[in-house]
């Protein structure tokens, strides 16, 4: 009797552990969601009250997925401290190959936050955004204010995973 | 440190709308003694045409290797005049090395002179941050251009085919600017936002 009640409670139990266990490790599934230049301006805008890091990136950057994983990691370790990750892609949205690779890779990151891709023409996105290089990472303060604007623009002052962690613990630190 | 503070003012004194570094009609840095692919060394005051055209590469990048075709027709249709067009690498990956420039050069039929820089010096005297990146040179060696090779840069896909971002290109930056040298005239659009990959210098 006992036995035939608590074998299917045990499966029952089984299968929520492991439902638990992936809503809590695995996370909503990355997406990539297009976005246009006047539709950034108003999602950073309504992020304020939070430290934001954004991280320009593409596809056919190798130092931006070589840096990607930095960027997954401070997500993880900052997110319950005030601080919203996004990543915001430049990768060609007229290249359906291009778009649905950056949606792999983010998928293989396990970025679980904002993912954007920028839905302009590829010159245009770095007109717009005022971009000369990536990877740029654009950090926030609270109050909305880009306090810091990492990129390669200058070939005597890189950037380096070292800065962008500095600037965000001294900002959540705010 | 008193080698330090005038390279400080050069970048603050010159400094274009795109690049950090460089300003139009500033006297175009040197550079001395550049591996090229074809075993020789090269420095800037080597060539004596009226015309140079820098163009830093990559060969990893994916801009680059969508743009080699018009870089190849470039050199083409100047055939003839008095114009010089030398690739610079300073990226120091090593599918970015000589033996790598070597094989590309090989590969896609690069009409050019290719030097390799493993200083990085060039690119940071130029600011050449990107890859393709364009500097034309007058005759009296002042930069005149500096930026896109034309509207339309193209980026190869990954089924190999090379795609334009913005159609069939219509407004010729580098060809422009090498007809105005040519001709004693200033280039009609002296700077372009370049675009491509992001050179990757050593930590400074």
């Amino acid at each position: 009797m006992h036995r035939r009640v608590l074998r299917p409670l045990r499966g029952a139990l089984a299968a929520a552990g492991v439902l638990g266990l992936c809503l809590a490790a695995c996370g909503p599934r990355p997406e990539l969601r297009p976005i246009r230049f006047e539709q950034w301006k108003q999602e950073l805008a309504s992020l304020r009250g939070r430290v934001v890091v954004v991280d320009v990136w593409a596809t056919w950057c190798v130092p931006c997925l070589e840096r990607f994983p930095h960027v997954v990691d401070l997500d993880r370790r900052y997110r319950n401290r005030g601080v919203t990750v996004v990543s915001l892609s430049v990768d060609n949205r007229d290249d359906p190959q291009a778009v649905e690779e950056a949606r792999r890779f983010l998928r293989r990151q396990n970025a679980a936050f904002p993912n954007y891709l920028m839905d302009e023409n590829i010159l245009e996105a770095f007109e717009k955004l005022d971009l000369l290089t990536i990877p740029a990472v654009w950090i926030y303060d609270r109050s909305g204010r880009l306090r810091h604007d990492l990129n390669g623009d200058d070939p005597n002052r890189q950037f380096t995973d070292d800065d962008v962690e500095r600037a965000v613990a001294a900002l959540a630190a705010e | 440190m008193r080698f330090v503070a005038p390279l400080l003012l050069s970048a603050a004194l010159f400094a274009g709308k795109y690049n950090t570094t460089v300003e139009i009609g500033m006297p175009a840095p040197g550079f001395r003694d550049l591996a090229g692919i074809d075993g020789k060394t090269y420095s800037l005051s080597d060539f004596k045409e009226d015309v140079v055209v820098l163009v830093f590469l990559a060969n990893h990048c994916p801009w680059v290797k969508g743009g080699d075709k018009d870089l190849i027709r470039l050199v083409n249709d100047f055939h003839g005049k008095s114009i010089r067009v030398v690739g610079l690498g300073v990226n120091l990956r090593p599918d970015d090395l000589l033996p790598a420039m070597k094989e590309h050069a090989a590969r896609v039929g690069y009409n050019f002179l290719y030097l390799h820089d493993p200083s990085q010096e060039a690119g940071r005297r130029y600011g050449a941050t990107r890859t393709p990146e364009f500097f034309v040179l007058s005759k009296d060696r002042k930069i005149i251009y500096t930026g896109l090779l034309h509207n339309s840069p193209a980026q190869l896909r990954r089924d190999g085919s090379a795609q334009y971002t913005n159609g069939e290109p219509v407004h010729h930056y580098v060809r422009d600017a090498v007809r105005a040298v040519l001709a004693g005239k200033p280039a009609p659009v002296p700077e372009t936002r370049a675009q491509g990959c992001t050179v990757e210098y050593s930590g400074r």
